[in-house]
Formats: C-alpha cells, sequence, structure tokens
C-alpha cells in the first residue's frame, strides 16, 4: 500500500483553498506553509505569464511529494525524517529533529519543507485545527503530513476536502479501485523533477 | 620559553578569552530567541557557520596531513615543527569545526542523537565520523611526536600514526559529499567538488599554519627559517591555482548555455546580488598567488600577506558555492511568502559573526593553552 496524491492542473483556478484548509487544519504557525499554490511563469503569486495581450495563467500546487525514493530521509543525519513502511508517508518525528535543515538543503522540491526560525506565533490567539496534529516545535523541520491525523481515522487529508474544483485526488496507488489510481487512469500526468531519482507520490494530471 | 615569548602568549590568552566570552554571549542570545537572530532563511538555510564547518574541517585534514608528511617522505627540515601541525589538527580546528556544527543547528541539545541514532545514509553521519577519527588520530599522533622529541620514543614508532593521519587528512574530501551528493544541488552535485574541497582544505591549513609561524617566529617560540616557510607558500600557492582552474570551468560551464537554472546562477555570481563577493574572492585568489610565490624577502612579509589572502580567499570560494546555489533552488516559482523570502543575497548577523569569531577566537585560545602546557617548540 502506498499512498499518493493526484492533482488535475486543468481544474486547479489558484483560489488557494488547499493552502488554507491545510494551514487551519495543522494549525500552522505563522509564515509556516506546508502546501503552496505556486503561479507558474508569472513574476509574482498570482500573475501571469507572457506579455499583454498573450498572457495565460497557470498554477502549480505543491506539497511534501512523499517520495519512494526520498532525498530528505537519506540526508538527515538522525533518522528524524522516514518513511512509513505501512503507507509509504513521509513523516517528520519532531522530538528527533536536531533541526540542521540538512533535508531542506537535500530536497529538490524547495519550500515544502520549513523550519521553525522563531517560537510558534499564530495570527490569532486561540489555536486552531484538529485536536490530533502534533504540537509544532520550536528549532525543528516540519512539513506535511498526508495528515495522517485525519487518516487514522478513515478521513482524506484536508486540503483533499476542501478543493472547490475537485482538482486534488488522494488513495492507495497500489489499488487500482482507488480514487487516485482512477483519476489518473487514461490521463496524461507528469510528476515533479523525476529526473533526480527522488519518484515522487504526486501526479500532476495534465 | 623566554619572558617575552611567556608574556606575549599570557597576553594572547587574555585577548581569546575575551573574544570567546563574547561568542558564548552572542550564542546565548542566539539559543534565547531561535535562529531568527541569524541572517538565515527558508531559501538560504545555511550561512557561515557551515562555511565555518567547512573551513576549519579543512584545516583539521590539512594540518594532519602536512604533519605526516616529513615522517612519510623523509623532510626532516620540517620535523621540528610537525608537533605544533599535529596539534593545531588534533584540538583547536577540530573544536572550531564541531562547534560551527553545535552553534549551526536548532537544538544542540540533542546532538547525542548522532550517537544513538545515526543514519548511516547521511553524509553529515560520515562526517561525524570523520570528524571524531581526526580528533582520536591526531591527539595520538601529537603525543606519539611529543615523545619523540623528549627521546622516549624511537622515530620510526610514528610511521603507522603517520600513515593513518596522512590517509585521515586525504579523506576530507568525504566532507564535500555532504554537498556534492545532493541531486537538489546540480552546481554542487559534481564530481569537481570532492577534488576543490580537497585543494580548498589542504590551501586554507597550510594558509593557517604559515601564519602561524610567523607569529610564532616573531614571539619566539620557534624559530622556522623563511625558505622554509616559502616551500609551504609555493605549495599552498599550487593547491589555489588549481582551485581557481575548477572555478574558471564551474563558471565557463554554467555561463555557456546562455539560459537555464545553471546559467542563472552562475549570472547572478559574476554579475547579480554575489557579485561584489565573487570578485573579491578572485582578487584574493590572485592576490595570495602573486604573494606566495614572489621572491620572499628576508623577512618574508610578502608570504605572511599572501597567507591572509589565500585564508581570505577559501572563506570567499566556500561562502559564495554556497550561496550561489541556495539562492538558485530548482524550483522558483512565485508563491506565497515563506520566512526569509525577499532576500536577493546573503549578509551574516551580527550574531552570526560574534558567534563565529568566539568559536575561531576558542580554538586559537586552546592553540594558545596547548603552546604553553606541551612541548610544542624547539
Amino acid at each position: 500500500m502506498r499512498y499518493a496524491m493526484a492533482i488535475d492542473i486543468k481544474k486547479c483556478t489558484g483560489c488557494h483553498s488547499c493552502s488554507v484548509a491545510c494551514k487551519v487544519e495543522n494549525n500552522l504557525p505563522d509564515d509556516i506553509w506546508w502546501n503552496r499554490v505556486l503561479t507558474v511563469g508569472g513574476e509574482n503569486m498570482d500573475t501571469p505569464m507572457g506579455k499583454f495581450p498573450n498572457v495565460k495563467m497557470e498554477y502549480l500546487p505543491i506539497n511534501c511529494q512523499h517520495c519512494e525514493n526520498p532525498a530528505c530521509v537519506k540526508a538527515c543525519p538522525v533518522g528524524a525524517t522516514y518513511k512509513r513502511k505501512e503507507d509509504g508517508i513521509v513523516v517528520q518525528d519532531y522530538d528527533k529533529c536536531i533541526g540542521c535543515r540538512y533535508c531542506m538543503v537535500a530536497c529538490p522540491y524547495s519550500g515544502v519543507r520549513q523550519f521553525n526560525w522563531k517560537k510558534p506565533e499564530y495570527a490569532i490567539d486561540i489555536a486552531m485545527g484538529d485536536k490530533d496534529v502534533t504540537k509544532h516545535q520550536y528549532n525543528t523541520v516540519e512539513k506535511c503530513t498526508f495528515c495522517v491525523h485525519r487518516l487514522a481515522r478513515g478521513e482524506k487529508p484536508a486540503c483533499i476536502e476542501t478543493c472547490p474544483n475537485r482538482a486534488r485526488h488522494f488513495g492507495d496507488i497500489d489499488d487500482p479501485e482507488s480514487e487516485v489510481s482512477k483519476a489518473i487512469q487514461g490521463r496524461t500526468y507528469f510528476k515533479l523533477l523525476e529526473e533526480k531519482g527522488t519518484k515522487p507520490s504526486i501526479y500532476y494530471l495534465t | 620559553m623566554s619572558a617575552q615569548t611567556r608574556k606575549s602568549i599570557n597576553i594572547s590568552l587574555a585577548v581569546f578569552s575575551v573574544l570567546a566570552v563574547i561568542g558564548v554571549v552572542c550564542w546565548i542570545l542566539q539559543l534565547t530567541k531561535g535562529l531568527q537572530m541569524t541572517n538565515l532563511g527558508t531559501t538560504n538555510m545555511w550561512g557561515l557557520y557551515i562555511t565555518g564547518f567547512m573551513i576549519f574541517t579543512g584545516v583539521a585534514a590539512g594540518s594532519l596531513f602536512f604533519a605526516s608528511v616529513p615522517y612519510l617522505f623523509r623532510l626532516d627540515e620540517f620535523k621540528p615543527y610537525c608537533r605544533i601541525s599535529a596539534y593545531v589538527g588534533a584540538v583547536s580546528s577540530i573544536v572550531a569545526a564541531s562547534l560551527f556544527i553545535i552553534v549551526d543547528i536548532g537544538n544542540p541539545e540533542r546532538v547525542w542523537l548522532f550517537i544513538t541514532s545515526g543514519n548511516f545514509t547521511s553524509p553529515m553521519f560520515w562526517d561525524f565520523i570523520i570528524l571524531l577519527s581526526y580528533m582520536v588520530i591526531s591527539v595520538i599522533f601529537t603525543r606519539q611526536l611529543i615523545l619523540v622529541h623528549e627521546g622516549k620514543k624511537d622515530e620510526k614508532s610514528v610511521k603507522p600514526i603517520a600513515v593513518l593521519a596522512f590517509a585521515a587528512g586525504i579523506l576530507v574530501f568525504v566532507t564535500s559529499f555532504v554537498f556534492s551528493f545532493q541531486t537538489a544541488r546540480p552546481m554542487w552535485n559534481t564530481p569537481a567538488q570532492p577534488l576543490s574541497f580537497l585543494l580548498a582544505a589542504f590551501a586554507v591549513a597550510l594558509a593557517v599554519l604559515i601564519i602561524l609561524a610567523f607569529i610564532l617566529n616573531k614571539i619566539g617560540y620557534i624559530h622556522m627559517p623563511v625558505p622554509l616557510i616559502s616551500k609551504m607558500a609555493k605549495l599552498c600557492a599550487l593547491l589555489l591555482a588549481a582551485e581557481l582552474l575548477i572555478i574558471i570551468g564551474e563558471v565557463l560551464v554554467g555561463l555557456y548555455p546562455g539560459a537555464g537554472g545553471e546559467y542563472e546562477a552562475v549570472s547572478w555570481l559574476v554579475a547579480g546580488g554575489g557579485a561584489i563577493r565573487f570578485w573579491l574572492e578572485m582578487a584574493a585568489v590572485v592576490g595570495a598567488l602573486i604573494l606566495l610565490t614572489r621572491q620572499a624577502s628576508e623577512k618574508g612579509g610578502t608570504i605572511l600577506f599572501g597567507a591572509i589572502f589565500a585564508f581570505a580567499a577559501v572563506y570567499l570560494i566556500k561562502s559564495n558555492f554556497l550561496q550561489a546555489e541556495l539562492f538558485h533552488p530548482l524550483l522558483n516559482y512565485a508563491g506565497p511568502v515563506m520566512y526569509g523570502d525577499g532576500a536577493f543575497y546573503y549578509i551574516p548577523s551580527l550574531i552570526e559573526i560574534g558567534v563565529s569569531v568566539g568559536i575561531v577566537s576558542l580554538g586559537a585560545f586552546l592553540l594558545v593553552i596547548g603552546l604553553r602546557a606541551l612541548k610544542l617548540g624547539e
């Protein structure tokens, strides 16, 4: 069994709902984003590529790619980041992370791993998010967990449920009947920086 | 040891301890407020501390290597100075290199995990093992050399440990694996990097040993003839020249395509945000080459300045090597603001500089203690 995600680029309108859902669900501290929607080609976020009138908008939602051959897992000197044998999810053990940031150096998907440079601070005084989310720690690296706490209860990750255009699909890629396997069937797709040999588990449908 | 020498040693101990205390204060400040006290960010997550680590691992490896060479290749004229070189490798630079890692990590109190939970696939773990082996080899080596000097041991008995020290020195290319094994970092991910690390390590070690030789000559601790120092200078220049060729190669390889990721990183280096430091680097390399290879005067002042230039050159080479790559990640599309976004180049914060000066001073303090307590001089 291996969890995977399919993101339909054609359906993504760049509404950032998945980013916000992730931020709220996981009670992410200020400046930390596990799930970001990047704007392809534009100079700034949400600006088009090309020159007027020949402009085009395209988005690339990005989170941890939960690679089959993760560069971060190899790099971590103390084994604080590891791939779960049972479902292929790459997780980060906050209690073990020494905060050397070598995983951030090793990961080709720049920015999916983020570091708590200061004590976690939050935009509002009340803690948000799911009660089962692991508490954020000062001086440690963190990243998308595929919402392991929700999976444990049989639910899907928050970004999947929130996407208003149903551009995101999730499930066991080894099971041909899963939502993600069905979403991929008959579609062309790419994986990010596949040439780096990381074997990412996110399929971008085109 | 003359009274004058003793006085100089005591003054330097006082100066280095004050600077080390300032470093400790800066570190405490960093520990209480977090790594936000540095000018690092999500994109450029490594900076001055990692550069310091690279340099002092290089000094450790190089000084071990050069302490072994006279015993392996019968360069008798250098033998009286090997104890100092071995001690520099044994204590000062290893302590400095390790501390640069300690201050860089967010949770230094968890550093014992390197022992209890070390990950054998991690090049950083290999580095940890290598630093440990340097410590063991160089302590034994220094002790053996002192015993030989005192006539308690035969010179032949040094050979096995000298062979080990020689091999350990060359193993510094493993340090480069921390960087060169990362496919996510194309500018580092080249076979030239391990060689480049070796050249830079030996060059910077020679630079430090030359500077040290001048200082110790000046205070009368040793009396190393200038022609001998000049030989070290010429070797340092040769290593730097080879390193310069690798850098020129990297720059041309990056620029030639005229577009693409590596082109952008190299253009940033030679004509963008990194340009000032890149051209300073070039000036330092060329300056060092000229000064180190010039016919030395009686006192050899040009060599001393050449060694200072060589040290600055290696610092800039390592720092630029780090930043050019980190500021040009493979995916650089616009997105939500992350911590540290908006910086186009990296200048260390005052706290980073304070901590680093403190670490180097502590290394120097330990060196002076060794010079005073052990029989390292003539």
